[in-house]
């Protein structure tokens, strides 16, 4: 199952999906019609197209935006308080994902980060961004 | 074929916790003195668009059918529209269009919802879930979240300051403080709202819009029928409106909402006029960063710059262009489906020159500003008397 917590049924989509990150391999998919990238992977293209195939996108980028949800909903109320950003791959793609490994203190927009495989528990999986080199990060302005 | 549609009744409930009435008997309150004030009775209308944004906040499957009856429509013509935060403006927009094709000549809106029932861990749950629920509410994101994401990053772009967050509360709380219909009547201080508990750094709770019960209502009606009704109909002059993507990741720019720049200058195109000439606004602050965004957005000032507008007053009576003079969904309240009706009832009885102690002198032109999700959907309304 992907996500913290989550809402939907698993599709082949996501079951690829989640196959593929425990193999720390971040997958997108592409349309062959008109080659839009799109990372999430979608079963669909915008151009209408069902005709997608997989790719491996770029697991390292930078912090663009981050913030710390310190007020919960009530499905994420076991967990302790924590960071969400979103991050611009080096391939251009933007993700959102939770955040490990730093402080408000030590992090700012414009860090270097990887996307990380993150068991939740036995039947549960995420990405998630690590910081690169979090002791050098100061220098990457 | 009717040329304009006009605004000939307004009735607003209290906004705030309302455990002591329900969905139907708030709607009721509301839609009461809208039918006193426009001078008409229920045979006079021809149909209803009720704005619910969401069934878990209504407790009921199919609320607008519940409202209709309620009020006395019987067996007249209904529609339920849902734009999320935003589903109010879709209601006055599709009443409008209801008019202008011809298939209704007066048209009673009426926007409600009831939130306080499910306590602030379970409504945040629910508007969570009005993320995109595969690829982002999955990660614990909250609407407070999506739009402190958008803080830091206008924070770290253009230097905006926690202050001036804040000042934007301070603003919305001391008009708040003179609406009576207001969730929450009381001034606060700069310092209050700058020492708040976190809710979403860099968002604290004096940065977050209250969770309230309530509703409004307007009665629309065609040109000749509006003005047989009212001596001071409030003409719709101009309706933009726009979407944007679903997951906020894949926006290129989140310093903005795509979607107000796009509905605003469709609206200032229809009603062939610019910003400069919007006398009085009310633009959707579910967060303070978001009535700054606002500003630059609908072109109150230039991009970057919505920090400075709040710090030099521009948006208090008196300053460039009056801002939330009711208070806004900061203090007035955002019980979701009943805002957009709620800032048509207010621009409606700023441009009669009703609005009292919040009253902007001479307002000829007013503009509603209403946002659904985080810029997922947006309507802005222009006004004239």
């Amino acid at each position: 199952m992907f996500g913290y917590v989550s809402c939907l049924p698993e599709t082949k989509l996501v079951a690829k999906f989640v196959e593929e990150l425990r193999n720390e391999r971040l997958m997108g998919t592409r349309c062959r019609m008109c080659g839009a990238k799109y990372l999430p992977p979608r079963a669909h293209c915008r151009c209408g197209s069902a005709d997608v195939e997989w790719f491996e996108a770029s697991r390292e980028g930078k912090i663009l935006t981050y913030t710390l949800v310190g007020f919960l909903p009530q499905s994420m109320s076991k967990h302790a308080p924590y960071i969400v950003a979103i991050a611009e791959l080096k391939d251009g793609s933007r993700l959102l994902a939770q955040l490990t490994d730093v402080t408000l203190t030590t992090l700012r927009v414009g860090m270097p980060v990887q996307v990380v495989c993150r068991s939740v528990s036995t039947n549960r999986i995420v990405y998630e961004f690590k910081p690169i080199k979090p002791i050098c990060a100061r220098k990457e302005a | 074929m009717t040329e304009k549609v006009g605004i000939v009744g307004i009735g607003h409930a209290k906004f705030g916790k309302r455990t002591d009435a329900t969905l139907r008997e708030l709607a009721h309150e509301a839609v009461t003195p809208a039918l006193e004030d426009a001078g008409v009775d229920m045979k006079d209308i021809d149909a209803s668009v009720v704005g619910v944004a969401c069934e878990d906040f209504a407790a009921q499957v199919s609320p607008a059918v519940l409202i209709h009856d309620y009020v006395g429509m019987r067996d007249k013509p209904v529609f339920r529209v849902e734009a999320a935060c935003a589903t109010g403006s879709a209601a006055v927009r599709t009443a409008w269009a209801l008019i202008k094709s011809g298939l209704a000549e007066v048209v009673l809106v009426v926007g409600a919802e009831t939130m306080t029932h499910l306590g602030t861990p379970g409504a945040t749950e629910v508007i969570a879930r009005a993320g995109d629920t595969r690829w982002e509410y999955p990660f614990g994101i909250t609407f407070p979240g999506f739009y402190a994401l958008m803080a830091m990053a206008h924070m770290h772009e253009y230097g905006t300051t926690k202050e001036q967050l804040s000042m934007v509360s301070v603003k919305n709380h001391m008009y708040g403080a003179m609406n009576p219909y207001a969730h929450v009547q009381k001034k606060i201080t700069l310092e209050e709202a700058m020492k708040s508990v976190v809710i979403c750094h860099p968002l604290n709770l004096y940065d977050c819009c209250l969770i309230s019960d309530g509703a409004a209502a307007a009665v629309l009606a065609s040109e000749e029928k509006a003005k047989r009704i009212s001596d001071t109909p409030v003409w719709l002059a101009g309706l933009g409106a726009a979407s944007d993507t679903m997951m906020i990741s894949e926006r290129k720019n989140l310093t903005e909402l795509k979607a107000t720049k796009t509905a605003a200058e469709r609206a200032y195109r229809m009603a062939g006029i610019t910003p400069n000439n919007v006398d009085v606004a009310v633009v959707h602050d579910c967060f303070t960063i978001a009535e700054i965004i606002a500003y630059e957005d609908l072109g109150f000032c230039k991009k970057g710059e919505g920090g400075n507008f709040i710090e030099e007053g521009q948006s208090y009576i008196g300053g460039k262009i009056p801002i939330n003079a009711d208070g806004g969904l900061k203090s007035k309240g955002h019980p979701l489906g009943a805002t957009g009706v709620s800032m048509t009832v207010e621009i409606t009885k700023q441009l009669r020159g009703e609005a009292g102690k919040r009253q902007v002198a001479g307002a000829e032109i007013g503009l509603s500003h209403n946002v659904g999700e985080a810029g997922q959907y947006c309507f802005v309304h222009v006004y004239s008397r």
